[in-house]
């Protein structure tokens, strides 16, 4: 003999296990649980099945060796890398196709940043450009013709330079300092290099026409 | 949007190609045999002046910091005269200038914190003295 209740609340009793119901629904069926029998031993046998099955997965679970899982996947996932350069192209390429004016600005900035960072670097080591000697050579000294004085260079011990202009008639000094050159008397342009005065003199000094 | 971008890294790279700039000091100084002060910055002057003159008093009449490139520089003279400076070349970090105080003319090398002592005639009967070195 059929029972309306029960042909009414059987569809109900597989979600009222799998906890899908509302709780208006999930409290009427379990008034109906109370006064059907069969109804409530077909919810044991589902939740008897439902046990059954998640312990047979829990077993299958247990003998796969997860340790390489996530290594299987990512290598089905992530497609294989890319060079470095290759990478690089095609981020700049990409960032020059949809965002141009970011890139222009960021490679003038750069170039402005370096422009003003480089000098001052310089500037900040304490040697500017052009002072990478560790002592002044004079290479030349010239006078001209109708001058009545003569050029003396003098490269002292600390890498300094001198150069006096002496009146032309004054005698040469018979012993002078340091490196000295003498320009020897005006007359037509003298010339006098820094080689000159690498002469092994102690004080270093030479004096006498060039 | 391109040409932009060009212009930009043509701007840079000119930067960097432009033509090399030497700063230099030119101190024009005053020395007299007469005893006086000599300022404690003119001490090792005076001492390498030693060897052939002893000046008893020394005063930095002027003190200017020019960037030598293309073309020359002028700094006055006490007599109003002027030097002239102008950069020779730049090779391996040094640079080569040219002083002109008529009627002679020097070509000389920088070096790292050392000075020429160039003199550069007479003033008022004292001695006048340019002292070329690295920027302070």
């Amino acid at each position: 003999m059929k029972n309306p209740a029960r042909e009414k609340f059987l569809p109900q009793l597989s979600p009222y296990v799998d906890g899908e119901l509302s709780p208006e629904e999930r409290q009427q069926v379990e008034q109906h649980l109370q006064n059907n029998k069969d109804s409530a031993a077909q919810v044991a046998d589902f939740r008897a099945a439902d046990a059954l099955m998640r312990h047979a997965i829990d077993l299958q679970a247990d003998e796969v060796d997860w340790k390489k899982f996530a290594d299987d996947v990512m290598a089905k996932v992530s497609p294989e890398e890319l060079p470095f350069f290759e990478r690089v192209k095609i981020t700049l390429s990409e960032m020059y196709l949809y965002q141009r004016g970011p890139l222009v600005a960021g490679f003038v900035g750069a170039a402005v940043a370096i422009a003003i960072t480089v000098p001052l670097l310089i500037s900040f080591n304490g040697t500017p450009e052009g002072y990478a000697n560790s002592k002044v050579a004079v290479q030349q000294v010239t006078v001209e013709e109708a001058a009545e004085i003569r050029p003396v260079v003098m490269e002292t011990d600390q890498g300094d330079a001198i150069i006096w202009t002496i009146d032309a008639k004054e005698p040469a000094r018979p012993t002078l300092g340091p490196t000295e050159t003498d320009g020897g008397g005006a007359g037509p342009k003298k010339k006098q290099s820094s080689e000159e005065n690498e002469e092994e003199l102690t004080p270093k000094e030479k004096e006498g026409p060039l | 949007m391109r040409s932009l971008l060009v212009a930009a890294l043509l701007a840079s790279s000119a930067l960097f190609a432009a033509e090399p700039v030497v700063p230099v000091q030119v101190e024009v100084v005053q020395a007299s045999l007469k005893s006086g002060l000599v300022p404690e910055s003119l001490k090792k002057m005076q001492t390498a002046l030693s060897a052939r003159i002893k000046y008893g008093s020394m005063k930095v009449q002027s003190t200017t910091q020019l960037k030598l490139s293309k073309g020359s520089q002028t700094v006055e003279l006490p007599d109003k005269s002027q030097a002239v400076l102008s950069l020779q070349g730049l090779k391996d970090g040094v640079a080569t200038v040219q002083v002109q105080v008529p009627p002679a003319s020097a070509t000389y090398t920088l070096a790292k914190d050392k000075s020429l002592y160039f003199q550069a005639g007479v003033h008022d009967g004292d001695d006048v003295w340019l002292v070329l070195s690295q920027p302070k």
